[in-house]
């Protein structure tokens, strides 16, 4: 039933979406520089996504995948949709949808090495500005005390 | 008695009532707040603060860089000299006091008028923007505190019609049906005293309005930037403080030295008059301490308000009907 | 009129888009507000702050006591729990997950656990499920006795913080004896829990529910009925639905802004579906109606202890599950109500002993990002207030 709503509001919109059953929940893939505009749909829409839950990155080892996670109050239903990007890549910043968006995306941006455009305060959220980024793709190794020690 | 031995004299009442008191704070605290409180130095931890006076004299005596040298150490002086000064002013017994001021009310209330400024001093000097948030608070407070605090103690001046201390105790001698004794707070006199002890509160920088220090706000406000004896002296006489005030209450709301039931003229109470001094003065530093243990802490606008809005209109109107009364009274007498 | 010495953090360069719906933290004030060309003063409240709860640092742009512009500037507690788990076992990362949230370990290990029961279908016994409640409010009961409690002592009142930390002890006995651990339990593994309840820990359950009632009263008497409490809180950081919602605040405060959602309610995990409760809901939004929201879900946590002691099925506490845990590839994500709000667990798995990707989902995060928007316009000691309303561990922010 969710995946209708979500394909129909994001058909209205114009925004070409693939609209999927996961086990965890109805997902759709759409295209980076839709994403604002997809989510303004699903915001707006018949599924009245008012809350985004959460924003998170995903490294699936060729490119990197950016998920949102979003409820409806209404419906009472959890959708998701996602986008895949290269790496290093620019994915629009969507705050003015959800400001909720502000701290996940710095996140990423941080540890997953990407870039929100239209982000008003891109500045580093976990880390301080020695550490070396991003923490959190697969091509950074995890290391011990003295291994850091001894480079 | 020579000056000097005076001097000393209360030199030695003011360090040892600052050893005792915090001592009695730390217990009083801790058993309101089912704690134990020190308990690992002496009897009872009756050493701990007298250990920790110590650690505070030989503990490095830190000056941050940014901070203004002079002012830095200036200021711990400014706090501790005039606090020190009101204990000449006290009248301990009828027979005992550092001096004889004919205006010793008056005095009190000037000399501790500088305590705010030693207070400002230390935060502006300290260069830490903590620090100058609880100076200017400091300020903010006692200027708007000071003001109904005199305004509080006039009424009693009116009928003890002095300012000397030792007239204004022996103007509460007697007994109104018999029993009870003539103590201004027995009197219509208790309005002034709550009005007293809202604005002795917020000038002794006590809880709810420890606006300056405000330990979850501004960390330690003025005296963030302190350390050693430097810290122990600005700590020490917010005890003193406490103390003159306190010392101020009994004399002005509870007859001093007065005894129920003994003849303020027998001799017996060239010693009782000043024990039971210290013990009503105690009894409200203890009254004090009960309130910091379980008051929240005030908004400092919501205090500033209070003070303009609420003590100063409602003391000046208590002083109209005192002035008022007593005319009225020695019109028909 | 411009100084180089003032740190730039926390406002935009000038002429960035300010929009009307950017965080009033975020949006420039101009410098020199009149002709005096007044400064304001810009504070760093933390990482080293009484009651910034933890190590959380704020920027706040002052305008004498007033608040003119707040940032928050997280991460001094970050420990890298995502990339760690990515290198541990599926049942060894539920230690690491008790180190997020360390004030209420169990809802975050539970979270994972059940992520993990999605991903391998493990069907999880009866009474491990009423265990996973049980234990569940009791540790909500402590965390937001915690919660109350320094909101006490961030308004300045010391004395409820000690008493509570007293009728605390009572819990943590309980806690102590089943799970063996006062703070990181590690209790709720994939596929039940660790243990079944011991012979003392009912009747000191019993005991303490006896008595619970009573400690309401005295902190209701302590703070609540204080006037100068009061004074401090209603209307003080006012959030309402709209900003809530648009933040994606969830838990205490989300429920404090009138909208009553709950994850217990609303997505049943364990044996909430087989238990009564209600969920309590504010009108106003403010740091009053988070503080009395809070008093009483501990009272209806204390009821649910009890229903779940009454109720409680026979049965094994957790099912046959492989010592090495290799879930299937797949997503799943898992919710669960902890004392700060919704906390989720997303874990993507390759197949292999190891989770490819678990991303932990922080309510406290969620509901510190509301800050920037809601502090300014007050005062000094408001700012402590707010954030002790919010009831944020840095643990779970930071990761």
């Amino acid at each position: 039933m969710s995946s209708a709503v979500l394909s129909t509001a994001l058909t209205a919109a114009g925004i070409s979406a693939e609209v999927s059953d996961e086990a965890f929940g109805v997902l759709a893939r759409v295209a980076a520089c839709d994403i604002a505009g997809a989510l303004m749909a699903l915001r707006d829409g018949d599924g009245a996504f008012a809350l985004l839950v959460d924003l998170f990155a995903t490294d699936t080892g060729d490119e990197l995948e950016v998920t949102y996670h979003l409820r409806s109050f209404a419906r009472d239903e959890d959708a998701y949709v996602r986008l895949v990007v290269q790496y290093d890549a620019e994915v629009p910043s969507v705050w003015r949808v959800y400001p909720a968006a502000l701290y996940p995306e710095r996140e990423a941006a941080e540890l997953f090495g990407l870039t929100f455009p239209g982000h008003p305060n891109p500045k580093r959220l976990l880390t301080t500005d020695e550490v070396e980024l991003p923490l959190l793709r697969k091509s950074t190794p995890i290391r011990t005390n003295e291994e850091v020690h001894d480079r | 008695m020579s000056i000097l031995v005076r001097v000393l004299l209360a030199l030695v009442l003011m360090l040892v009532n600052g050893v005792v008191l915090i001592y009695m704070l730390r217990k009083v605290l801790a058993h309101l707040h089912l704690r134990v409180g020190p308990n690992r130095v002496g009897p009872w931890g009756v050493f701990q603060t007298s250990i920790d006076v110590l650690k505070l004299l030989t503990k490095e005596d830190f000056i941050p860089a940014a901070a203004d040298h002079w002012l830095f150490r200036l200021a711990p002086y400014m706090v501790f000299v005039p606090s020190f000064m009101a204990y000449a002013a006290l009248v301990l017994g009828p027979r005992t006091a550092f001096s004889r001021l004919d205006t010793g009310l008056l005095y009190v209330f000037a000399v501790l008028a500088i305590v705010p400024m030693g207070v400002m001093m230390a935060g502006w000097a300290s260069n830490s923007k903590w620090s100058l948030i609880g100076g200017m608070r400091a300020a903010a407070q006692q200027i708007s505190y000071e003001v109904p605090l005199l305004l509080s103690v006039l009424p009693i001046v009116m009928t003890a019609g002095s300012m000397s201390l030792t007239r204004i105790v022996q103007s509460q001698t007697g007994y109104a049906l018999g029993f009870i004794p003539r103590w201004n707070f027995f009197s219509p006199q208790l309005v002034g005293f709550a009005l007293f002890l809202v604005a002795a509160l917020a000038e002794l920088n006590q809880t709810p309005f420890d606006m300056s220090e405000a330990e979850s706000e501004l960390i330690s406000g003025f005296a963030n930037e302190y350390s050693g004896m430097r810290f122990g002296l600005l700590f020490l006489s917010e005890f003193s403080n406490s103390f003159v005030i306190s010392a101020l209450g009994a004399t002005l709301f509870f007859g001093g030295w007065l005894v129920p039931g003994v003849d303020p003229a027998s001799p017996v109470m060239v010693w009782l008059g000043p024990v039971a001094f210290i013990i009503k003065t105690y009894l409200g530093i203890f009254v004090l301490m009960w309130i910091r243990g379980t008051m929240p802490r005030i908004r400092i606008d919501q205090m500033l308000e209070l003070g303009w809005k609420a003590l100063i209109p409602l003391s000046l109107v208590w002083l109209m009907i005192t002035g008022f009364i007593l005319q009225l009274v020695r019109g028909v007498g | 009129m411009t100084d180089p010495q003032l740190p730039q953090a926390c406002i935009l360069p000038e002429g960035e888009s300010p929009t009307p719906v950017l965080p009033r933290g975020l949006r420039r004030v101009p410098r020199g507000v009149d002709e005096l060309a007044t400064e304001h003063l810009i504070v760093n409240m933390g990482p080293q702050h009484p009651s910034t709860h933890g190590v959380l640092h704020i920027l706040l742009e002052l305008d004498g006591e007033e608040i003119i512009a707040a940032e928050a500037s997280l991460g001094y507690l970050h420990r890298g729990i995502e990339k760690l788990a990515e290198h541990r076992r599926y049942n060894a990362v539920g230690t690491l997950l008790d180190r997020a949230d360390y004030v209420s370990g169990i809802h975050t290990e539970l979270a994972f656990a059940q992520a993990t029961e999605q991903l391998m279908g493990i069907e999880v016994p009866p009474k491990a499920l009423w265990l996973r409640s049980m234990f569940s409010e009791i540790v909500r009961i402590t965390s937001h006795l915690v919660a109350i409690g320094t909101y006490g002592l961030d308004i300045g009142a010391m004395a409820p913080f000690l008493y509570i930390m007293r009728d605390r002890e009572a819990l943590l006995k309980v806690l102590e004896s089943v799970t063996g651990a006062r703070m990181m339990f590690n209790y709720v593994r994939p596929g039940g829990v660790l243990a079944d309840l011991t012979p003392e820990a009912e009747p000191l359950l019993r005991q303490f529910l006896k008595t619970f009632p009573g400690y309401l009263d005295e902190y209701h008497t302590l703070l609540t009925g204080n006037e100068i409490f009061q004074a401090r809180v209603k209307g003080i950081g006012v959030i309402d639905r709209a900003t809530a919602i648009a933040f994606g605040m969830s838990g205490p405060p989300l429920r404090a802004s009138g909208l009553g959602w709950d994850v217990r309610k609303e997505r049943p995990y364990a044996a909430y579906d087989q238990l009564r409760f209600d969920v309590p809901v504010g009108a106003d939004g403010d740091c009053w109606d988070r503080y009395f929201v809070r008093m009483e879900e501990m009272r209806i946590s204390a009821e649910l202890i009890e229903q779940c002691l009454d109720g409680m099925p026979e049965g094994e506490v957790s099912a046959k599950v492989p010592k090495v845990l290799k879930p299937p590839a797949g997503e799943a994500y898992s919710a669960v109500e902890s004392p700060r709000g919704e906390v989720g667990i997303h874990v993507v798995s390759d197949g292999t002993d190891t989770p490819y990707r678990m991303h932990l989902k922080g309510p406290s995060l969620m509901n510190l990002a509301v800050v920037d928007e809601v502090m300014p316009g007050h005062k000094i000691a408001d700012s402590v207030a707010i954030i002790g309303s919010l009831d944020i561990v840095l643990g779970e922010i930071d990761r």
